[in-house]
């Protein structure tokens, strides 16, 4: 009965408002795909925000809302499973001269919405960097690039080597998931980034919190997900060139791409990528660090192929860097740490330099990988994706060997070959109901590594199997989620003790759950919950490390006892968005059964360089709680001002203690003036913005050779546009200037802070010529 | 139907690729024999004007980690007594043994021992050796004990490739010991 009264009430008000404005005969229409499939989309929710007016997608993907007065509308899509899309419509166009009701004329905008499948969790929080925002990033590190999303920072081993960190958590216990396939390298290792070419993607998304159940084991911070553009099919050959400059370090970096379809060929895509770059001596306010350099030489290709219901695509990439070690940072014991401490700054010195000598580190990625689907006519879709991973990975140290044998065969000190098969198989299900949606996957990995050098990690097989369920139910303004998910993992370790084989086995294996819920209280706004868990088995350095880690100058001991950890994160968060204020806020706790950590040991460790604190992995039960806040409100026309705030407590619950290496708290503040159009640019802006980072006062006493550094305070500047040379041709322009005053300043979360200043000014150019589609 | 089939078939081949790509890790871990230690660290003093050696040693056969050290002697000496002190290093994980203080008299521009007593009245030392350049070495040389007491001498063998100047400054420590000592 109030279904029926609430329908006439509607009809009511549209008539309403029909009688009373007798212009609002305009209509939006169009259909919804699948962007990876082009598959129509059923069922999914279209809405226009601000108007309280949706509608839902027909059996063909298709829907319509009629009666709309003349103007500009925000247009949004929203499929569970999929990202939500969003577009401005402008339905204002002519219609003074046209607008008579007896004629019956409309104005009409065909939509075609193409949606982004995506498989993070709807109720966890995904922030997406993509378009201008992903822009503005481009020439810099893949950690680097990540920086700018509230509650995600770097742990960094000088300027060029930096790691992602999300809430906290970094290394093996945050996942990335490059192109759909879990990335494997020696994630363990702090100086050890992510071996990925940003420009690769033209969308990088992070869920924040445990997501174990759809990604597996190391979700337990969260997941990066780097996704390119899916392949043009049957469209016209187009392709963009990417120039970007440096002023510190002097570094260039080039990258393009050349992507189309096949002539004659329907259903055919490709695309074709390539990045070289190449930078010199890093320099901090007062003086250059020696050895600094980067020489990075990436490329990419693509084709797939589309028939109906059916897609298979390949890739493959290969990443190349060289990267110089500040030659500064190597010491030999305690005492040569606490004399380049008491120093204050490095004693070696340097101009600049493109030189890399050693140390260094040489590492190259291939990645392989096939993926095929079939959407069955009756709604049921099996995804495939194979995929396999080659990670060779040289350190240089900065001493050659004493014996000129052996210095002269120029071999690394540590190499690390990582093979790394994965295999998904995942089948969705075919929507119950139009309601019910889900997906059932069976995820493998087999690896093998095998090291040779300075002893360091064993070689070793591992194995993993997981199987998964997810389930999302939608009703309404509602929608839940629930899903579990088991792993079974197989290791067998081999190293040499005492100058004979020793060999290990392991297994592991955990169940994982999660469940949340979206409420969409109005288009404005709405509400998330989520509760996650994930898990993540000891990795090798953890279980067998056994020397002097010099970058930390602390001896390491591993222990082959410990077991897995547990992550249970619930995370919240709430979600305001109109046209001028735009406001999130989320909190989230996420308490670690088991956290491995290094402990420090009451008795130093004797070797022949002196003695070493001691410190050795122990497990503990470890929370992470904090709040992130973003927000943007365009208070005058065209000014927009947008804060990030990331607020993180980390405790050691078991020893009543804080842990080490926690990021300190930030706040980011920009102020944006943008200009649609002046003269033959587009797009215009201008932004000034303040980074401030706080003092890490959350740290165990005396558990370091300094005390975390004090706050600072960073100035940035930027600006840029669009120039429409033709109508298939662009070009963009930007230029930057990061720490402006030429701060000096040590990051908690740089482990070079102990032998330089941070880097100082950089000012950068940059150009993207973009021709064809 | 067709599609099941085109499907299973697919499937076979990931399984075939997925395990003719299997490996034994275990079969290829060697000893390395390319990565240098110093293992052994024997200072030998020998009293003027006699024949008597004295050596004292610090010993960890198998490296860092493992095992801990097997041996750090205290240096007795003599009050008021000069010696002749001649340093060994040893890189004893390897067969043969592998002589290290060779290696560093033939890159004697590149390496600097450092003796450092506390408190200093403990012992004089006065390099015995110099280098192409003119710099100290360290490898020989003359100490001096004082009165009776104890004390620490820190030996420090500094690599300085490229840097050597003859202060310890520049480069880092290949060896680093703090040995007791006892002035009788």
């Amino acid at each position: 009965m109030k279904k029926y009264f609430f329908l006439i009430l509607s009809l009511a008000v549209i008539s309403l408002g029909h009688a009373q404005n007798p212009t609002c005969a305009c209509f939006i229409r169009g259909i919804v795909k699948d962007q990876h499939s082009g598959q129509p989309v059923v069922g999914a929710t279209v809405l226009l925000i601000g108007k309280n007016t949706g509608v839902f997608t027909d059996d063909k993907g298709r829907y319509e809302i009629r009666n709309l007065c003349p103007g500009t509308y925000q247009l949004e899509a929203r499929i569970v499973g999929y990202n939500a899309y969003k577009q401005t419509i402008d339905l204002t166009a002519g219609h003074e001269e046209n607008f008579n009701l007896e004629e019956q004329e409309v104005h009409l905008k065909d939509v075609e919405i193409t949606a982004h499948r995506t498989d993070a969790p709807s109720s966890q929080p995904l922030t997406t960097l993509s378009g201008n925002d992903l822009e503005q990033t481009r020439g810099q590190a893949l950690g680097e690039s990540l920086k700018g999303i509230t509650g995600v920072t770097t742990m960094q081993t000088g300027s060029s080597i930096s790691k992602p960190v999300i809430h906290g958590l970094h290394s093996n216990r945050v996942l990335i998931m490059n192109n759909g396939v879990r990335q494997e390298g020696q994630q363990w290792g702090s100086e050890h980034a992510p071996e990925i070419d940003p420009f690769v993607a033209t969308r990088m998304s992070v869920i924040k919190g445990a997501a174990g159940v759809r990604y597996g084991s190391d979700a337990i911070g969260g997941v990066i997900l780097v996704e390119p553009e899916e392949l043009p099919f049957n469209k016209p050959l187009s392709g963009e060139v990417n120039l970007v400059g440096f002023s510190n370090g002097r570094q260039g970096v080039a990258s393009s791409t050349l992507q189309g379809g096949v002539k004659g060929l329907s259903g055919f895509g490709w695309r074709a990528q390539g990045t070289i770059k190449r930078g010199g001596n890093i320099r901090t306010p007062n003086y250059f660090l020696d050895n600094t350099g980067i020489s990075e030489k990436n490329f990419s290709i693509g084709a797939g192929y589309r028939k109906k219901g059916f897609g298979i695509d390949l890739f493959y990439s290969r990443f190349d860097t060289k990267i110089g070690i500040f030659s500064g940072s190597h010491i030999g014991s305690v005492t040569d740490l606490l004399n380049v401490i008491n120093n204050g700054e490095p004693f070696v010195k340097s101009g600049f330099s493109y030189k890399i000598g050693r140390p260094n580190q040489n590492v190259t990625h291939d990645l392989l990988k096939a993926e095929t689907h079939y959407h069955f006519k009756d709604g049921n879709r099996l995804q495939w994706t194979i995929a396999q991973q080659i990670n060779n990975r040289n350190e240089y140290d900065l001493h050659v060997p004493r014996n000129d044998s052996i210095a002269s065969l120029n071999h690394p000190e540590l190499t690390f070959k990582l093979h790394t098969l994965t295999n998904d198989v995942i089948w969705d299900h075919k929507p119950i109901a139009g309601k019910i949606s889900g997906q059932i996957g069976v995820s493998t990995l087999y690896q093998y590594n095998l090291m040779t050098g300075r002893p360091l990690i064993p070689n070793f097989n591992q194995f993993n199997i997981g199987i998964f369920w997810i389930e999302r139910y939608v009703k309404n303004d509602w929608e839940f989620e629930a899903g579990a998910r088991y792993d079974y993992r197989t290791l067998s370790t081999h190293r040499i003790v005492s100058r004979k084989k020793v060999s290990n086995d392991f297994t592991f294996s955990n169940g994982s759950g999660t469940i949340g819920a979206t409420r969409n209280f109005s288009p404005n706004l709405s509400a998330r919950l989520n509760a996650g868990t994930a898990w993540r088995a000891p990795n090798v350095s953890e279980l067998f490390s056994d020397g002097v880690h010099h970058g930390a100058a602390a001896f390491e001991k591993g222990d082959s006892t410990l077991h897995p950890e547990k992550a249970l994160n619930t995370i919240a968060s709430v979600k305001y968005a109109s046209e001028k204020l735009t406001i999130e806020i989320g909190g989230y706790y996420n308490y670690i059964k088991d956290f491995i950590y290094l402990k420090p040991q009451p008795d130093p460790i004797l070797t022949v360089r002196g003695a070493f604190p001691y410190f050795k992995y122990t497990q503990t039960d470890a929370s992470f709680k904090g709040i992130d806040i973003s927000g943007a409100w365009q208070f005058v026309k065209n000014l927009t001002i947008t804060s990030k705030l990331s607020y993180l407590r980390a405790y050691d619950k078991r020893n009543d203690s804080y842990l080490v290496m926690i990021p300190a708290n930030r706040l980011d503040n920009q102020l944006k003036y943008e200009l649609p159009e002046l003269g033959k640019w587009h797009n215009l802006y201008f932004s000034a913005g303040n980074l401030w980072v706080a003092h890490q006062k959350r740290v165990p006493p005396a558990s370091d050779f300094l005390p975390p550094p004090a706050a600072y305070s960073l100035w940035n500047i930027q600006a840029g546009g669009t120039i429409h040379i033709s109508e298939k041709q662009q070009l963009e322009v930007g230029i930057s200037v990061t720490n402006l005053f030429n701060t000096v300043y040590r990051d908690y979360m740089n482990r070079f802070r102990y032998y330089s200043d941070d880097i100082g000014r950089n000012a950068s150019l940059r150009i993207k010529w973009k021709f064809g589609a | 139907m067709k599609m099941n089939r085109k499907l299973t078939w697919m499937l076979l081949f990931g399984v075939a690729t997925l395990f003719t790509q299997c490996k034994d890790s275990g079969d290829e871990v060697e000893v390395d024999d390319e990565n240098e230690l110093i293992t052994s660290v024997t200072l030998k003093f020998t009293e003027s004007g006699t024949n008597t050696v004295t050596s004292f040693s610090y010993k960890d056969p198998d490296g860092d980690g493992g095992n801990a050290p097997t041996k750090f002697d205290t240096v007795s000496l003599k009050a008021n007594t000069s010696y002749t002190l001649a340093v060994e290093f040893l890189d004893e994980s390897k067969t043969p043994v592998d002589n290290i203080t060779e290696e560093i008299t033939e890159k004697s521009d590149e390496h600097l021992l450092v003796f450092t007593p506390s408190p200093a009245s403990l012992l004089t030392y006065t390099y015995g050796d110099k280098d192409k350049n003119n710099y100290p070495i360290g490898l020989t040389g003359t100490a001096k004990a004082g009165v009776a007491g104890t004390g620490k001498l820190k030996v420090q063998l500094r690599h300085q490739p490229n840097a050597k100047n003859g202060t310890p400054g520049p480069g880092s420590d290949d060896v680093n010991l703090d040995f007791n000592v006892k002035v009788k």
